[in-house]
């Protein structure tokens, strides 16, 4: 008998160890996929903010969240996929002892960088499920993680982001080549966070004006995205499986199981709105028509997504200077103390889109002119309560296009615009993810505790940042 | 001169004895005893009489003066002495044995043959459960009193000869939980020649298999080979069979025939209508065009009169190229699809027995077999050889070698996507002829498929390809090349001790490739990341190489000494070697193939993406002992203990013992009673210890396909350095008893089996970072009581009838998983189902959504007349464990002729029909068409009396009057409130498995011919599904072995094989 049988087990087929950067680049896609991501398995909110819809199978464009355990996938690909690695990236990174003291200089701004990113990932589950794990999370000792309050949350991750954008350090670099948003650009990450954390203080506006406003003033001071070529976007390639996912679902899997939805494309033929041929194919007519919203529609009878949707290169973008444009109107209008007017970031907001998705300048002036776009003019045809959210929700979410997350998020904040009823809606306006149905068999304790904390796990409790 | 002589037959107790043979010896005249055992033969004086019966010592009388000749037989305790093989290929007495084992002979499971030996064992001994299914080559589930480890496997090992050989199944995990292409590649068990086979024990419980150690927790089905020693003649056998399949129709679709493709009436330019209006002829005029990209039948009516375009209307190689066609039901169905599945089994064999000195045995089986699918074969060449040499009359050399050869092509594939099964069941246009699909591919070589995306010529398709492409140029093939073999010495020191060394091994190659042509439908191919997701492509090609080698080395001292006249003690010590080697590579092109059809790795069109490898040693080193002390043949104590060592657990904990005990008290002798022959009660108790599998200690990262940078991630599972073994405890009690001369017998085991400390990766929240951890956690239970009865009813000179009933009941619950976790998810499947270990249910429950209940009545929304299901999909929906199993067996003898038949049931268990989910939506089902209560088509429109009513009760507990709309897809399947619960039926089955009639040539016509024996077989199986709840599909035929059972997605049909076989020896 041989006494060093163990030595069998060893796997010599893969790693014991990584670099720390390499888990920073696998999360770092794990995070841009899921939110760019239209796959119906992963992402409805496209569907959701009613910019597309289902063909044939429209379970999905009618609110079922349950057939395919959306929020399962959502919640797994954020935790195990984008927090976990982060979180290990950071372990190993402080672990390591770099060759060089020039290498060895880039060590806090990494770990700086990989903390925006987690604040971004947990920003985004408590902005979809509410109360989630957060102090007792990604611990392999526990495996019975308590839900921390949603607000709480929220709050405590500004203020790491506040920490953050104090401590980097923009005279020296961070990840390079690992990076494939800002390849390593610690300016440019500064600018995100700042971004970031204006984004977050608006979300909590509702829920707590002075803390919101400190927050996105702070943020502003800072120093926020200027222009288009501030845009987080991260750089996919051109094979699976490193391409845009959207590619994937579109071209790769040779279906058609998607039309332009009826609420966008009315909402843009109104408004005659340049971006629909940078947004949209027309119909065989030469027309933009969208499905109708949870009904069935023949692929061949409606428009589709354009043709650079559909190109495998087409970055990921998770943050762009059109939405901070937008953030800043609402910081305006709601009295925050951020430079300019809310009708001159409304303004940019806008032709920052038009530009973005390829349209030009003048095409941008010309909209602008119009009086149904007008700021001051639409904020007095508006019959809103408060008519700003109307006219800055309704531009925002349509240049919030792609961005099916933060598009929802906005209209659960702001209450516009109007989302039509789907035909055979399963529920009300989904205003949250449910939690996991595995996270009942598995965490049932804590899982009940954060149900009856924010009020029923039902699709159609407010959260506790939206207040109307 | 000849005179008739009489008499009386008794026993040593003074009872007649019926049915004795009586023979004039050197002559065919002969008779048997009445039922009071009286006779009358004719005889002349100097002749000898020779009296013979089972279980008696037979008798000669010589015929003299008298013509009365009386005979009282006396028992003979040698003719009761069964020997069986046991642990490590060990013969022991069989009433020695305090534990339960049963044999089936050889010729029972190689008279009528299957591509796999393994199916014949179904409902030939108790305890076994045998799940086959349906695909070519395909796997078979074969557990021994349940599942006892919670993720790790609960497949019974298959020894040969002593040896154990590899069972292992090589499928993707993903391919058991229904995800699309993917295939059955089958298990290596089913490499083991039919031919060979003498005869098969399986040993039920932990006491039985302890020797084994570690890995037979599961129980072992134990094959002896044939040897040369029982030759005959000049030694040939020649064995010769054919099998033709045909379709059991009850386990295929069967479709309804009044309406076409479609989802419901939302085509043409209106959205209203159930046909769309596109131009087909180039004119610039709109025709009148079928709905082509819909693979459902929730389309228009039927009309002969109707004229509009098809498929075959697009494509300029068409005979109907941009012809209008009638609306119609296809001429050939789906079922015209498939074709004559035909085996053919040739095998001949040489043996020789050389006396004292040693014995041989060749035999060459070539297997030969053609499937239901179009382009789909295995073939299988089996040699092997057997010797037995006495070197000195102390040292015996025994060899067994055995090589396979197995090809097949073109497997079909399984589960959800791709499969022209799925497609069939779920989604089909019932106006689509398969004939016109057969004859454009065959015509064009292309994909001109009824499913294309857009109404161009040559349209890619969209969901579905042409069937026939799909079979000739998107097939798989594979091959294996294996051999087994072992050389033992035997050396006897003294008559009472023995030493044996073996070594032996089992090794093989194995190469799997698949492929995909251009212009196929974009599906996902190559290989998985972490979460299982593969790229979607249109082409690629993808090949598996393994390699797969265990050696077994074995020295064992064997003593056995009669202590005085009363005692007896037998004893083993002996040590086990193991080494199991596994190695695969598997590489699959990204992206697609550059240069159409040509199947190689560097035919890539994009990066090849990293190749997976694993490269897995497993050593365990083994000390056992054993001791038998018997009492004056009554009473048995045997106990065994065994140490291992393994090379998958940590340093501290690698090393465990596990000991048994068993004891078998023979009473007969003690009761004394006339119509008791054999009675006997055993009891034993084991553990039996389990180490880990490969690699479940240190924490690994996977590395991905770098996205510009290189890309690394933490592993799903969260590994764990200080696991311990597993350990299984059981405990059983056994009743073994012949009646009235063996005429009647039967046997009956209770036992009690708890696992417990499995191994597992426990399911954690998410939120942990982890989807699983491993642990040593949880605990199985299974009890169960097996009976098997067996008798002679009837047996007469000419005629026999023997029958025997095997039944199995086990009942299995969890007991317990990691504390505060209540359900392990064993699978996820497509339709929301998923299957569970939950504490306190039976393992393997099915998981959906279920119907809303108001007092016990299913409640349905008035406002649409559909179902209320529950919002979650975590109720208990079902469960897979059948309440029991049973399989009667009868054989009859008339002459030369042998009638047998086995009918085969199971009762209870839960399957969940995904081609039920889907293809009741999708309106393929004759069950989506009928007259409703308002006697209109259901189909029409509620408006036009269409519709029709769910049972149960509006939430305010008033019966339900409203009607649901039929006039879209969806009202009987997946959609409009149907919860999954609504597609779990019952899998019980009863079938007449098994029927084979065979005519032994009488020796008579043989006395002037080289042969020795003929015999010609007429065999049947799986003729008759007498009862089954399944519709459209065979409750047996699940997806793969494994611990994935209940769920039934797009399975073959079952066929009823019809064969003849032809047996000469000479």
């Amino acid at each position: 008998c041989s006494s060093d049988l163990e030595s069998l087990n060893e796997n010599i087929k893969d790693p014991l160890a990584v670099p720390g950067e390499s888990l920073f680049t696998g999360a770092q896609k794990s995070l841009v996929d899921q939110v760019v991501d239209l796959n119906v398995n992963n992402n409805n909110t496209k569907l959701w903010a009613q910019y597309l819809q289902e063909t044939t199978y429209t379970d999905e464009s009618n609110y079922d969240q349950v057939t395919r355990t959306i929020p399962a996938q959502h919640w797994s690909i954020m935790y195990k996929d984008v927090l976990k690695d982060l979180d290990e990236a950071k372990i190993v990174i402080e672990a390591t002892t770099y060759s060089t003291p020039e290498l060895e200089a880039l060590k806090p701004n990494k770990l700086i960088i990989i903390e925006i990113l987690n604040v971004y990932t947990y920003a985004n589950l408590v902005e979809t499920f509410g109360d989630v794990p957060y102090t007792e999370a990604l611990d392999a000792d526990n495996l019975l993680p308590k839900y921390d309050d949603g607000e709480t949350i929220y709050k405590d991750l500004v203020g790491r982001l506040t920490a953050a954008i104090n401590a980097l350090d923009e005279s020296t670099g961070s990840f390079g080549s690992a990076d494939r948003i800002y390849e390593g650009d610690v300016a440019m990450w500064k600018k995100f966070a700042a971004s970031l954390k204006l984004r977050m203080g608006i979300l909590l506006s509702d829920v707590d004006e002075a803390f919101a406003k400190t927050t996105v003033e702070s943020a502003v001071a800072t120093g926020v995205f200027t222009s288009n070529d501030d845009n987080a976007a991260y750089e996919y390639l051109g094979s699976d499986p490193n391409t845009n996912p959207v590619y994937d679902n579109l071209v790769l899997s040779g279906r058609n199981d998607f039309v332009a939805a009826a609420t966008i494309i009315d909402a843009m033929n109104t408004l005659d709105d340049p971006r629909l041929p940078l947004y949209f194919m027309p119909t065989g007519d030469g027309i933009y028509e969208g499905g109708g919203i949870g009904e069935p529609s023949s692929y061949s009878s409606y428009s589709h997504v354009s043709a650079q949707l559909e190109e495998a290169t087409f970055p990921g973008i998770i943050l762009d200077y059109s939405e901070v444009s937008f953030l800043l109107a609402e910081a305006r209008a709601r009295s925050f103390e951020v430079g300019g007017t809310a009708k001159e970031h409304y303004d940019a907001g806008i032709t920052a889109s038009i530009l973005d998705w390829g349209g030009t300048a003048e095409e941008a002036t010309d909209y602008l002119a119009q009086p149904n776009v007008d700021y001051d003019l639409s904020i007095l045809a508006s019959t809103a309560t408060t008519p700003w959210k109307e006219v800055i929700g309704t531009q925002k979410w349509i240049a919030l296009y792609n961005r099916g997350l933060e598009a929802w998020t906005s209209i659960r904040l702001l209450d516009y615009p109007l989302m039509a009823t789907p035909a055979d809606a399963v529920s009300g306006f989904l205003n949250r993810y449910t939690y996991p149905i595995i996270e009942q068999s598995l965490n049932g304790a804590n899982y009940s505790s954060a149900a009856s904390a924010i009020g029923g796990d039902e699709a159609e409790t407010q959260l506790f940042w939206d207040l109307n | 001169q000849e005179k008739t002589i009489s008499g009386t037959v008794t026993d040593q107790l003074g009872l007649a004895l019926p049915g004795v043979n009586i023979l004039v010896e050197g002559t065919t005249n002969g008779t048997q005893t009445d039922f009071d055992g009286n006779y009358t033969i004719q005889g002349s004086e100097g002749q000898t009489l020779l009296f013979s019966y089972i279980g008696q010592m037979s008798v000669t009388k010589v015929i003299g003066a008298s013509s009365t000749i009386d005979v009282v037989m006396q028992e003979d305790a040698q003719a009761l002495e069964e020997v069986v093989v046991t642990a490590l290929g060990i013969s022991r007495d069989k009433k020695s044995l305090g534990y339960a084992t049963q044999e089936v002979q050889g010729e029972d499971l190689n008279t009528v043959k299957s591509g796999n030996f393994v199916n014949a064992l179904s409902g030939k001994a108790s305890g076994i459960q045998i799940r086959k299914n349906n695909n070519l080559g395909g796997s078979t589930n074969v557990v021994i009193r349940g599942n006892a480890s919670l993720t790790g496997s609960n497949q019974a090992l298959f020894v040969i000869d002593g040896v154990p050989v590899n069972n292992t199944n090589t499928n993707s995990k993903y391919q058991g939980e229904a995800s699309g292409n993917y295939y059955d590649y089958g298990n290596t068990a089913s490499d083991i020649n039919p031919d060979d086979i003498e005869s098969v024990n399986v040993l039920k419980g932990a006491a039985a298999s302890a020797l084994y150690g570690s890995r037979a927790a599961n129980g072992v089905i134990m094959i002896t080979t044939k040897k040369g020693k029982d030759a005959q003649g000049i030694g040939v056998t020649v064995n010769s069979g054919i099998t033709i399949g045909s379709i059991d129709k009850s386990t295929f679709a069967k479709y309804q025939n009044q309406y076409g493709a479609g989802y419901g009436a939302y085509y043409g330019p209106g959205e209203d209508d159930f046909y769309n209006m596109e131009d087909v002829t180039g004119d610039g005029v709109a025709d009148l065009t079928v709905p082509f990209t819909e693979d459902a039948s929730y389309g228009g009516r039927f009309d002969p009169n109707l004229m509009i375009y098809q498929w075959d209307a697009l494509d300029p190689d068409s005979p109907n190229y941009r012809t209008a066609t009638p609306w119609v039901n296809a001429k050939n169905g789906p079922i015209t699809f498939f074709e004559t599945p035909v085996t053919t089994t040739n095998s001949v064999s040489f043996a020789r027995s050389y006396d004292d000195d040693g014995s041989f045995r060749m035999n060459y089986t070539q297997f030969d077999q053609s499937g239901l699918m179009p382009n789909s074969t295995i073939k299988k060449h089996n040699f092997s050889m057997s010797g037995s040499f006495a070197l000195t009359d102390r040292l015996t050399v025994t060899g067994y070698a055995n090589y396979i050869n197995t090809k097949a092509l073109g497997r079909n594939s399984t589960g959800y996507s791709d499969n022209i099964m799925s497609n069939f069941k779920q989604w089909w246009q019932t106006n689509v002829d398969l004939k016109d699909q057969r004859d454009i591919y065959f015509d064009t070589k292309r994909n001109v498929t009824w499913n294309p995306a857009s109404t161009d010529a040559g349209s890619a398709p969209i969901y579905w390809d042409n069937p026939y492409w799909t079979r000739y140029e998107n097939y798989q093939n594979d091959s294996r090349n294996r051999f087994i073999g072992n050389v033992s010495l035997d050396y006897k020191f003294t008559d009472w001790l023995n030493f044996t060394a073996r070594a032996a091994t089992d090794t093989y190659s194995e190469i799997q490739e698949e492929r995909r042509a251009n212009g196929s439908v974009p599906t996902s191919f190559g290989i998985p990341d972490s979460a299982g997701n593969r790229g979607n492509v249109d082409s690629g090609y993808g090949r598996r190489n393994l390699e797969v080698t265990e050696t077994n080395y074995d020295f064992m001292f064997n003593f056995q000494k009669d202590l005085s006249d009363q005692f007896n003690l037998k004893g083993i010590l002996g040590t086990n070697i193991r080494r199991s080697e596994f190695q695969s590579i598997y590489s699959a092109t990204s992206g697609g193939l550059s240069v159409p059809k040509l199947y190689s790795l560097q035919n890539s069109s994009g990066p090849l993406a990293l190749p997976v490898e694993n490269d897995e040693r497993v050593g365990i080193d083994g000390i056992y002992a054993s001791a038998s002390l018997g009492y004056n043949s009554i009473l048995f104590l045997d106990a065994t203990i065994r140490r291992d060592h393994s090379s998958t657990l940590p340093e501290d904990n690698s090393t465990f013992y596990y000991p048994s005990i068993a004891t078998s008290f023979v009473f007969t002798n003690l009761l004394n009673a006339d119509f008791i022959t054999f009675g006997k009660l055993r009891a034993n108790y084991a553990e039996v210890g389990n180490s880990a599998p490969f690699d479940f200690l240190y924490d690994t990262y996977n590395v991905n396909i770098p996205p510009g940078a290189p890309s690394t991630s933490v592993d799903n599972e969260k590994k764990n350095p200080n696991l311990k073994p597993e350990k299984t405890e059981s405990f059983e009690l056994g009743l073994e008893m012949k009646f009235l001369r063996n005429r009647l017998s039967f046997d009956l085991a209770y036992y009690q089996t708890n696992s417990v400390d499995q191994i597992f990766g426990v399911p954690v929240s998410r939120a942990t970072g982890y989807e699983k951890k491993i642990l040593n956690a949880g605990e199985i239970e299974n009890k169960g009581v097996e009976l098997s009865i067996s008798g002679n009813p009837v047996r007469t000179d000419n005629f026999s009838w023997t029958a025997m009933v095997n039944w199995t009941k086990n009942k299995n619950e969890v007991v317990s998983l990691e504390d505060g976790i209540q359900t392990l998810q064993l699978g996820d499947f497509q339709g929301g189902v998923t299957l569970n270990a939950e504490v306190g249910q039976p393992y393997g429950v099915i998981y959906g959504t279920d119907y809303t209940y108001l007092n016990g009545e299913r409640v349905v929304d008035p406002a649409d007349g559909q179902y209320v299901k529950t919002s979650t999909s975590d109720q208990n929906i079902g469960d897979t464990n059948p309440d029991w199993l049973m399989g009667i067996s009868n054989k009859f003898n008339y002459k030369e002729f042998s009638l047998s038949f086995l009918i085969d049931i199971q009762q209870g268990g839960s399957i969940f029909s995904l081609d039920q989910y889907y293809g009741l939506a999708t309106g393929l089902y004759a069950e989506t068409a009928f007259i409703n209560d308002l006697g209109n088509p259901v189909r029409n429109t509620l408006a036009d009396g269409g519709g029709f009513i769910n049972e149960g009760v509006n939430p305010d507990g008033a019966t339900n009057t409203s009607r649901i709309r039929a006039d879209r897809f969806g009202a009987f399947g997946y959609r409009r409130g149907l919860p999954d619960k609504a597609f779990v039926y019952d899998a019980s089955y009863v079938k007449l498995r098994e029927v084979a009639l065979t005519y032994n040539l009488p020796s008579k016509l043989l006395a002037n011919t080289f042969l020795t024996n003929a015999s010609l077989s007429v065999i049947g199986s799986n003729l008759w599904i007498i009862d089954k709840d399944l519709p459209h599909a065979d409750p047996e035929s699940g997806l793969s072995a494994g611990n994935l059972q209940g769920y039934s997605v797009g399975s073959l049909p079952t066929t009823r094989d019809f064969g003849v076989n032809l047996k000469l020896q000479f």
